[in-house]
Formats: structure tokens, C-alpha cells, sequence
């Protein structure tokens, strides 16, 4: 056994590392080659075995070492929420009743489960995240997640303990957005895993400054989720349309804290899902 | 005994390297722009043990960013970084008395390279990589040699120091 082992590395450093760098390359290769499916399991894989652990150790001590100063804080900000509940109480048992009056479908009403950021690439292209919380806390896949500040992505993959978010500068991640002034519902993206961009119909008139929300209409994220403010307006290949430079109002290498809202797509948007 | 050592070594500064990454990285941002020291870290390691250490670590550190992008994406990474530590093994292996300037330079090389590989293996399309290469590449790379060559220069006299 050990003779085979010196062998292998003997190989691999013998002649200027030549077999060693060729055989990684190929790996390399046929991982970028390879059907979805099977990338979805290699990282699956890599996640639950290696990565997860590794990363919930070092979020665990950053962790505590934050506990103390928040501690502190959430004292404050409990004295004050507490203030606010009664008035808010009333304004909730007043808003329900106009709700019953005008027949208003209440689409907030989810459980929201509380999750912390463990993992995150390391490299300099953010575009996922690990939480700690998995089908075992009632999270499945494609449902919102948002922070205190606004929409954060949505859940890719769910597995018992944990969960990976694919994050709103995901190039893969395209949503539908309005337009809170104008109410005109556009389209957002990120082409490049870095920078937002939005297409609005230019008819809308959406100057720099103005906010986009979720529009509700993709299926999977509810409406009125803040998502981030118009940073400059260019001008798109179709004149009907302007494209324009959102700058999120999250900052995604600071997330500690996520919410999961537990919204399951719609039955149908589900289906085209599951296609 | 001693070569055990050394293998746990590295995989110590690799890992510190990863704590580093996703610890000071994200603070020592200017302007969206932060210093790899993933690339610090196998520019160094290929400099110091060769070309098959270079791309086997460049490897494992391509995969590990790799399991964190989007999963179309998956290979880029690691394709892009063994290629890296391969080339800057090699440099060292031909060029035996590489000195501190021409590691930083090994270093600014190898960030360039490493980022063109990864841009042609995603796919982008060339106006997105253009404005990535200006708004990201550009100042990263600059940022990471500054810092790379600190990190030369501290690990330099810490060896004068020792002999």
C-alpha cells in the first residue's frame, strides 16, 4: 500500500510535475464539462462533507466574538420595540379589519425562519451562501430570502442542516421588479456575478435614485420586497426599453443574518420548476 | 517525518489563507476592491515547492471557490488556478533565483492570467468582460501585488532573520 502511495507521488513530481498538472487540468476540464446534474452533486457533496463543517467552525467563532456587542444592542433595541408593539398592534387589528372589508389577500403572512450566513465564497465573484438551517428547520427550495435591509437571493439547494442561497448578483437569478414611484414593472439581473442591472420600460420616466421592489409576479418572490435603488440609466439596444445600474441595498460579503420566508412557489410556476 | 510536517504546514497556511480570505478580505476593501490571497498563497507555494505543488494546491484552491460560484461556472475556477500554480512552478523551476521584484511580478503575471482563464472558461460575453477586466481585475491586481509584496518581503526578512 505504502509502496503504491510513493509511487503515485513519485509520478506526480517527477518530471517537473508534468503528469500532476495534466491530470488536475483534465479533473478541471470534466468537472466544467459535465451535465448539471452531476455538477449539482459534486458540489452538493463537497458542501456537506468538507465545506459546511469547516465553515460553521470558523462562523461559530465569529460569532462569538460579536455576541457580546449585540447583546448590548438588541437589549436597546428590545426597550424600544417594546414601546412600539402596542401602537403597532393597533395598527394591525385596525389593517386587519380594512383587509376582511376590501377582501385584500394578505401575502406577508409566512412563517419566516431565522437563519446565519456560514459560508460564503471565498474567492472575489459572491454570488451564493450557506446558511444553517435545512429541510429540517422547514426550508425548502425557491423560497425567498431577505435581511433586514431587502431581498438577499433565494434557496437553491436544501439539505437536512443547511441550505445554499443563490444570491441576487447570481447570474442565473433573474426577477421581475417594480418600480415603487412609477409602479412599471421592469426586469432585473447581473450579468457579470458583480454589478445589478435593470431593463424598465422607458416610457416610465425612472430617474437615478428611484427604489425597486419585488413585483410579485415571478411566483416565487412575494411583492413589496425592497431590492435596491436605480445607481445610472443607460440606454438599452431596444429603444423601447433603459437599462440602468441598481445598487442592491444589501451588501452581500456583510450578511450575517437571513430571513427564509417559508413561501412555496406557486403550484404552477412550481411546475414549470420541476420541468 | 519532517515531509509530513511540511505537507501539514501548507495545509495550515491554506487554510489560514481561506480565514483570511472571508475574514479581512471583505474589510480591506477600497471601493469594491480587495486583495486575493488565495493567488498570494500559490504564487508562494509554487514558488516554494515546485510545480506540482503549485498546481495541486491551485487546484484544491480553484475547487473550493468553485463550490461557492454558480454551478455553470464549476471548473473555471479550478481549471484557471492549477494552470497558475503550474506556470509560476515552472517559472521558479527555470529561473532558479527569483528575487523578491521578479516574485511580485510572477505574482501581477499570474493574477492576469489566472483572471483571463477564468473569464474564457465562464463564458461571459467579451463587452461584460471588458468592464470586468477595468472595474475588478485591474484594481484587485494592483491591490494584491501591493499586498503580495509585503507579504514577500515580511516572509524574506523573518528567513534572514532565521539564518
Amino acid at each position: 500500500m505504502l509502496r503504491a502511495i510513493r509511487f503515485i507521488l513519485n509520478l506526480f513530481s517527477k518530471r517537473h510535475g508534468i503528469v500532476a498538472f495534466v491530470f488536475f487540468l483534465l479533473l478541471g476540464l470534466m468537472m466544467h464539462r459535465a451535465p448539471t446534474v452531476t455538477r449539482e452533486s459534486i458540489v452538493s457533496a463537497a458542501l456537506g462533507t468538507v465545506f459546511y463543517p469547516a465553515q460553521m467552525v470558523i462562523s461559530s467563532l465569529n460569532a462569538y466574538r460579536s455576541v457580546v456587542s449585540e447583546n448590548e444592542q438588541l437589549k436597546e433595541e428590545n426597550a424600544k420595540l417594546r414601546q412600539e408593539t402596542y401602537y403597532a398592534s393597533e395598527g394591525l387589528q385596525e389593517l386587519a379589519r380594512l383587509h376582511t372589508l376590501v377582501r385584500f389577500d394578505d401575502k406577508w403572512d409566512y412563517p419566516i425562519v431565522t437563519a446565519r450566513v456560514v459560508g460564503h465564497n471565498p474567492g472575489r465573484f459572491l454570488t451564493t451562501i450557506i446558511i444553517n438551517r435545512g429541510t429540517s428547520h422547514g426550508v425548502k427550495e425557491n423560497m425567498p430570502v431577505f435581511s433586514m435591509d431587502g431581498l438577499v437571493g433565494k434557496v437553491t439547494k436544501a439539505a437536512l442542516t443547511h441550505s445554499r442561497v443563490q444570491l441576487l448578483v447570481d447570474p442565473n437569478l433573474k426577477l421581475s421588479v417594480l418600480e415603487r414611484r412609477t409602479r412599471v414593472v421592469g426586469f432585473l439581473e447581473s450579468v457579470d456575478g458583480h454589478l445589478l442591472s435593470a431593463q424598465i420600460p422607458t416610457h416610465a420616466g425612472v430617474q437615478v435614485g428611484d427604489t425597486l421592489i419585488t413585483s410579485g409576479l415571478g411566483g416565487i418572490f412575494p411583492k413589496g420586497i425592497p431590492v435596491g435603488t436605480v445607481k445610472e440609466i443607460r440606454s438599452a439596444d431596444l429603444e423601447v426599453m433603459r437599462m440602468m445600474d441598481v445598487a442592491p441595498f444589501q451588501v452581500f460579503s456583510k450578511l450575517e443574518e437571513v430571513f427564509v420566508m417559508e413561501k412555496e412557489p406557486e403550484w404552477i410556476i412550481q411546475e414549470l420548476l420541476d420541468e | 517525518m519532517n515531509k509530513n510536517w511540511k505537507w501539514i504546514k501548507v495545509l495550515l497556511v491554506f487554510i489560514g489563507c481561506f480565514i483570511l480570505q472571508t475574514t479581512v478580505g471583505s474589510w480591506l476593501q477600497i471601493f469594491g476592491a480587495g486583495p486575493d490571497f488565495i493567488i498570494i498563497m500559490i504564487v508562494s507555494i509554487a514558488i516554494k515547492f515546485g510545480p506540482a505543488a503549485g498546481c495541486f494546491w491551485g487546484f484544491c484552491a480553484g475547487f473550493t471557490q468553485d463550490v461557492y460560484a454558480p454551478v455553470e461556472w464549476l471548473g473555471a475556477h479550478t481549471v484557471s488556478m492549477t494552470i497558475l500554480g503550474f506556470i509560476v512552478g515552472q517559472l521558479e523551476e527555470k529561473f532558479l533565483t527569483l528575487n523578491q521584484p521578479a516574485k511580485v511580478g510572477v505574482l501581477g503575471l499570474g493574477f492576469f492570467i489566472c483572471d483571463m482563464i477564468y473569464f474564457f472558461m465562464t463564458g461571459l460575453e467579451k463587452e461584460v468582460v471588458t468592464n470586468l477586466f477595468f472595474s475588478k481585475t485591474i484594481p484587485e491586481c494592483i491591490y494584491t501585488v501591493v499586498v503580495g509584496a509585503l507579504v514577500f518581503h515580511l516572509s524574506m526578512a523573518k528567513k534572514k532573520k532565521h539564518v
